[in-house]
């Protein structure tokens, strides 16, 4: 039997902030992995180190102790491999829409007209071609965030990880846009890593979720869904699942300070 | 076009009440010439006389000035924006420098230079470096941190990553520091002029004062009201609003 091997591995994985005052310990023994093509949700209380994971991933961020593996190779600084996603968009004013979605081509060698095929293609994915030559300020938080996550996707990375994306977003746009993502990820199959703090977001995209809390951060519980979708909450097993995160997310020491 | 009007109007009627005063207050023209003896020492100025030429070595001092400027206020400011310890001390005496007016820098620059056209670009240099330090200091320091990461994580670095996105980002503030500059670059040139020799409009506006001759003094005045409305707000105003708009700033 092939061994499969992880498309993204934590390894005791620590990551302490130094302010001026004091050291912060955010994260303490981080141990998972994650396998192509895998849809995981990360989900915890603010504060928890979710989006420090996704810095990690990324290569902004170096942990103090611990290796993060991609391809089993140790993750040195951000590449087009693994692309983030905003909460806030973080897409460029002075660019227009098309121009955004074609960023990151540009700095691949590429001619401007294929660049320019690939990004419509990907603004087509999320559905604005009609929007190529708007600019950002005349688009709806929603339509940013489309345009993001086709930016992100455009450079075919192998990883996609998403920061609370539709944190920022109304409770409607926010589930279309659940719809979305998983309508994108069953097209452009890749490896993704959702950070939301909302157990319902989790349990409807998730192929599995990790519960990260305490504080320090670490993994509470990692559980798999199997379940298809598009998933009734009814379903015993959601439920079950459901009752289980609420249970880990609530236990009052988590939150004051003490160690498990 | 109605406003237009009302504009025509006023200036109209501003003209005439100038005229009647001189008239019904039998003004000496040395005080105040009448309306019609300015316009004519504009008419003798620019098309006889040595407005021109003033006009000319004024604009290439200020140029010279404020490109210097330029230069050194951008260097300035990006030194200011990465060195803290350099930030909390020189960029503190910076702030004062700012509340010096130019003028007080005339006789420092007279002993220095002499009465030459140095003296007056070290002022105007003075003067315009603060506004574009300024500026490039706080435009390097807000760029948003996440426009920096998305574009690190779409695969931009260093050239790519700084004429792509760091310098576009701060575009913006940099093009309201320009402004500024400008517009303490203009007033530093006629305050220096006014104590040096050679061809100016401030030679001319002094030149004016010590013939008793109003009218030049007048003339000159409006000069460097018109010049400076025109490139502080028609040049560099509209430059600024179509930069604003197209970094999505300006509420449509």
């Amino acid at each position: 039997m092939i061994e499969l091997q992880p498309k993204i591995k934590f390894e005791n994985v620590s990551k302490s902030f130094f302010n001026t005052s004091k050291t912060e310990t955010v994260l303490k023994d981080l141990n998972f992995s994650v396998f192509a093509e895998e849809f995981v949700c990360i989900l915890g209380p603010s504060g928890s180190g979710k989006s420090t994971i996704l810095g990690l991933i990324a290569g902004f961020i170096k942990p103090n102790s611990g290796l993060v593996l991609f391809n089993s190779k140790p993750i040195q600084r951000p590449n087009s491999s693994r692309t983030l996603v905003f909460q806030d968009y973080a897409l460029f004013p002075w660019l227009n829409i098309l121009d955004n979605v074609a960023f990151g081509l540009t700095t691949k060698n590429h001619s401007s007209k294929k660049s320019r095929e690939v990004s419509l293609d990907y603004l087509n994915l999320v559905g604005l071609s009609a929007y190529k030559d708007y600019s950002v300020s005349q688009l709806s938080g929603g339509m940013k965030q489309r345009v993001a996550i086709a930016r992100a996707l455009a450079v075919e990375p192998e990883v996609l990880l998403l920061d609370e994306p539709f944190g920022a977003l109304d409770q409607h746009t926010r589930e279309s846009m659940q719809v979305e993502i998983l309508r994108l990820w069953s097209k452009a199959k890749r490896t993704v890593l959702f950070v939301t703090h909302s157990v319902d977001e989790a349990l409807k995209l998730g192929d599995r979720i990790l519960v990260v809390g305490g504080k320090p951060g670490t993994i509470l519980f990692d559980t798999t869904i199997a379940v298809s979708r598009p998933r009734d909450f009814k379903n015993p097993k959601l439920v079950t699942i459901r009752n289980q995160i609420l249970e880990k997310l609530i236990q009052p020491d988590l939150f004051m300070g003490a160690n498990i | 076009m109605k406003i237009t009007l009302i504009r025509v109007t006023f200036y109209l009627l501003l003209f005439l009440f100038w005229y009647l005063f001189i008239k019904l207050g039998n003004i000496p023209s040395y005080i105040l010439p009448a309306p019609i003896e300015v316009l004519s020492s504009f008419y003798y100025g620019f098309f006889k006389g040595s407005y021109c030429t003033a006009i000319f070595f004024s604009l290439v001092r200020v140029l010279i000035g404020y490109f210097l400027a330029l230069g050194v206020g951008m260097i300035t400011g990006i030194l200011l924006a990465r060195y803290y310890l350099l930030d909390i001390t020189f960029g503190r005496t910076i702030l004062a420098l700012q509340s010096i007016p130019s003028v007080a820098w005339v006789p420092l620059a007279l002993l220095w230079f002499g009465i030459t056209d140095n003296a007056v670009v070290f002022i105007i240099i003075l003067e315009a470096v603060l506004p574009v330090a300024l500026s490039t200091k706080n435009a390097m320091k807000n760029i948003p941190p996440n426009l920096i990461r998305a574009a690190q994580t779409l695969g931009s670095k260093g050239l790519h990553l700084y004429r792509n996105v760091i310098i576009k980002a701060m575009i913006p503030e940099l093009v309201t520091g320009l402004r500024l500059s400008w517009a303490f670059a203009w007033r530093a040139l006629i305050a220096g002029e006014l104590f040096i020799s050679g061809s100016g409009i401030g030679q001319t506006l002094e030149l004016g004062r010590s013939l008793a001759d109003m009218s030049q003094v007048i003339a000159m005045i409006t000069t460097i009201g018109v010049i400076g409305f025109l490139t502080e707000n028609l040049f560099f105003g509209t430059i600024e609003r179509r930069v604003r708009n197209a970094w999505g700033l300006e509420g449509r």
